[in-house]
């Protein structure tokens, strides 16, 4: 029963994906007619761009036509382990809890680097995440803490010392 | 003029700084090697942002060094633990681990050692033979020959990447798109930006590979929240000393086994797609069907450590070759070898080692300085690899991903590439999850300027097309990307369906066209060999009744 409810979800991530691939194409297909042509060049910079997307759009259709003869064939090998998906929203959450805690927390580290600065913001980012993906008993916290300012330091002094790279200082130490 | 150039190169290389870069780079390699989930494509490429303000020959020897460091540090975890630090010492371990279990630990890691330099030193003799002679075939390649090369590139990778041809096309047709975002290089206009100053100037392609190797590999390693909160390997690695002498006479009894190895990798190399994941497999079964005792491959024999370990780090060398002679990467690593040198405004092609002959002997001289340096470090850094051992995951992903936010960020100074990495990142992640390879999107990045560029100048040439299917290099790569293209379906069904047994015959009489059009004495002569031969195997199987064959060849999926 499970490996059944496992392969009609297969079915339908691959359909669902080559779908919105070919919507893609359709959307980059619309914006090459955005490209200005020049009057000088034999191929037209809107040219490979829409042999690419062609191209693309074909191997979709191909791809979701494949994806809807597959109702009784066995999921490809690499497919995804998409059992947890029968569990609902609370057990995809935990499936996938920890790419999306590292995606938020990238995100927001994106978000606050015009404000921390990548040394603060780095050093922060690092222990947060330590902590969220681990666990926040006191010596955790004090370890990851550790970790987190040697190593995110360390990087920050051989970018920004040795190698001369100007790191964003953010706006806590841009006055000084 | 060749010994003034390689004089020059070593004058590059033989500085305090470099050497110890060096030295840095391949004690980092062999550590990255080492750690289970971690690829040696994702080291050299977090290894890119640190060469960036280096001179290109000392940036590039860093990379290097990382390259064969990595190369050789998969066997310390295959062969004391069980578990390969990387896809391609996969191999290492059936007879590795085994051999370590009886009571020879030290012995098993000597044999790995010896042929891992083995391996790199064959691969590096024949990278500096072969590459000045493949470029000069390379210099005949006209515009058309050169987008055809790359289309057979990507159609060969996506055919050995995965499991599936059309999710390994769609990530090359996908990987050649995003190299289209931003101003055009023929023209200059702007294309896809959707009106985004940000997108005016395109994804930075480090940032982008970085994104989607690094990053979701990471995210990827943390996903099972109980592992990821375990040690990085659950069995307990023993300290032991490695036995040099007793591991180079045995390697000695076997040196047929090392040099066989060592070709298959070097060719495995040079084929854009196929690596060392592949390599060391194709060895080892090489190896086992040469044996006299194939029954005792997987309990411990010298022959199945020596085979994969000298094809994996032969494989590099030969990956290289195709890299600084046509400027075609031979796999992932090598496509970020050559962003290396992309970002330092030079560009691989033909003519790459005649105009820039001291930046391609010292990448010559590093490869080789760097094998010699694998093997002095690898004792001390088994050390460390114990301690290594007891790293759990997610601190090393939450530390990795706090460099990747330090990093490409200092690429090019731009907070843009930052996110660009997270994009790619989150596309990377869905991509492997759901079964698409990245190998192919990576040469797509890498290579979709190339295969405009050229088209660019072929349409300026002329706007006829005929010149694709009528010039026999152009020819000659459209025939074998047809046919590797049709490689997954004469794989699947080489045991039931009987047109599989005129493929070969097929491709053979196919290349002779090209090779016959190509003029010259050798070529033709070439092509003529190919044609007998594809009448000899036509009349064998006709004789032997159009018999499928029974055996069923190893499955090779991407992860080099």
């Amino acid at each position: 029963m499970n490996k059944e409810i496992a392969k009609r979800a297969s079915l339908n991530s691959d359909s669902v994906i080559a779908i919105m691939l070919l919507a893609a194409c359709g959307i980059l297909f619309w914006a090459t007619f955005d490209i200005r042509v020049p009057d000088y060049g034999q191929l037209k910079p809107s040219t490979w761009p829409r042999v690419i997307i062609c191209a693309l759009a074909l191997l979709s259709a191909i791809y979701l036509v494949q994806s809807l003869r597959r109702t009784t064939a066995e999921p490809l090998e690499g497919e995804p382990e998409l059992s947890s998906l029968s569990f609902g929203l609370v057990g995809w959450f935990s499936y996938w809890r920890n790419p999306i805690i590292c995606f938020v927390a990238f995100f927001a580290y994106l978000l606050t680097l015009p404000v921390l600065g990548s040394l603060i913001g780095g050093v922060l980012f690092v222990f947060l995440l330590m902590g969220a993906l681990g666990s926040w008993t006191l010596r955790n916290q004090f370890v990851h803490g550790v970790l987190a300012l040697v190593t995110v330091g360390g990087m920050w002094t051989i970018f920004t010392y040795g190698l001369g790279v100007i790191l964003p200082t953010g706006e806590i130490f841009s006055p000084f | 003029m060749i010994i003034e150039n390689i004089l020059a190169a070593f004058a590059e290389i033989a500085t305090i700084k470099t050497i110890m870069l060096m030295l840095v780079g391949v004690a980092g390699g062999l550590i990255a090697g080492a750690i289970p989930g971690f690829t040696i494509a994702m080291a050299v490429v977090l290894t890119l942002p640190f060469t960036f303000g280096m001179p290109p020959s000392q940036g590039l020897a860093t990379m290097v060094s990382v390259l064969v460091g990595g190369l050789s540090g998969g066997l310390m975890a295959g062969i004391l633990t069980g578990i390969p630090g990387t896809p391609s010492s996969v191999a290492t371990t059936f007879d590795g681990f085994p051999m370590a279990r009886a009571g020879k630990p030290g012995l098993a890691l000597g044999i790995g050692v010896w042929s891992s330099f083995c391996g790199g030193i064959i691969s590096a003799v024949l990278l500096v033979t072969l590459s000045p002679q493949l470029a000069r075939i390379g210099l005949e390649f006209n515009p058309w020959d050169y987008f055809m090369l790359v289309i057979f590139a990507l159609t060969i990778t996506a055919s050995l990447a995965g499991s599936n041809l059309i999710k390994g096309l769609i990530a090359g047709a996908i990987g050649l798109l995003v190299r289209t975002v931003g101003e055009d290089e023929a023209v200059g206009m702007a294309r896809l930006d959707f009106g985004s100053d940000a997108l005016l100037s395109g994804f930075d392609f480090i940032a982008v590979l970085i994104g989607l190797f690094a990053f979701s590999q990471l995210l990827r390693d943390v996903r099972d929240p109980v592992a990821a909160r375990k040690s990085l390997t659950e069995r307990k690695a023993v300290q032991v000393r490695i036995e040099h002498r007793a591991a180079i006479r045995e390697i000695a009894k076997r040196w047929i086994v090392v040099i066989r190895s060592s070709l298959i990798g070097v060719f495995t190399g040079i084929l854009p797609g196929a690596g060392g994941s592949i390599a060391n497999i194709l060895a080892y079964d090489q190896a086992k069907k040469s044996s006299k005792h194939p029954e005792k491959f997987g309990t411990g024999v010298p022959d199945g450590i020596i085979a994969p370990e000298s094809s994996n780090n032969a494989v590099e060398g030969g990956a290289l070759i195709t890299m600084m002679a046509l400027g075609i990467p031979g796999d992932v690593t090598a496509a970020v070898m050559l962003g290396a040198l992309l970002i330092h405004d030079v560009v691989p092609s033909p003519t790459f080692i005649a105009e820039e002959p001291v930046l391609a002997y010292s990448i010559f001289i590093a490869f080789f300085v760097a094998t010699f340096m694998m093997l002095g470090l690898q004792s001390f850094m088994l050390r460390v690899f114990v301690l290594v051992t007891k790293i759990r995951m997610y601190m090393l992903a939450a530390i990795i991903l706090g460099f990747c936010g330090i990093g490409v960020f200092a690429i090019n100074n731009v907070e843009f590439d930052l996110w660009t990495l997270l994009w790619f990142g989150i596309l990377g992640f869905l991509m492997r999850q759901f079964g698409f390879p990245l190998a192919p999107m990576i040469l797509g990045v890498v290579l979709g300027n190339i295969a405009e560029i050229n088209l660019a100048r072929s349409m300026a040439i002329t706007t006829d097309l005929t010149p694709f299917v009528t010039r026999p290099w152009s020819l000659f790569f459209l025939i074998i990307a047809v046919f590797s293209a049709a490689y997954p379906a004469f794989q699947a069904q080489r045991t039931n369906r009987k047109w599989t047994l005129l493929y070969f015959p097929a491709v053979c009489l196919a290349v002779s066209v090209p090779l016959i059009m190509m003029g010259g004495i050798p070529r033709p002569i070439l092509g003529g060999a190919s044609i007998l031969l594809a009448i000899v195997t036509i009349i064998r199987r006709h004789r032997q009744g159009w018999q499928l064959p029974m055996a069923v060849g190893p499955r090779y999926t991407e992860g080099s």
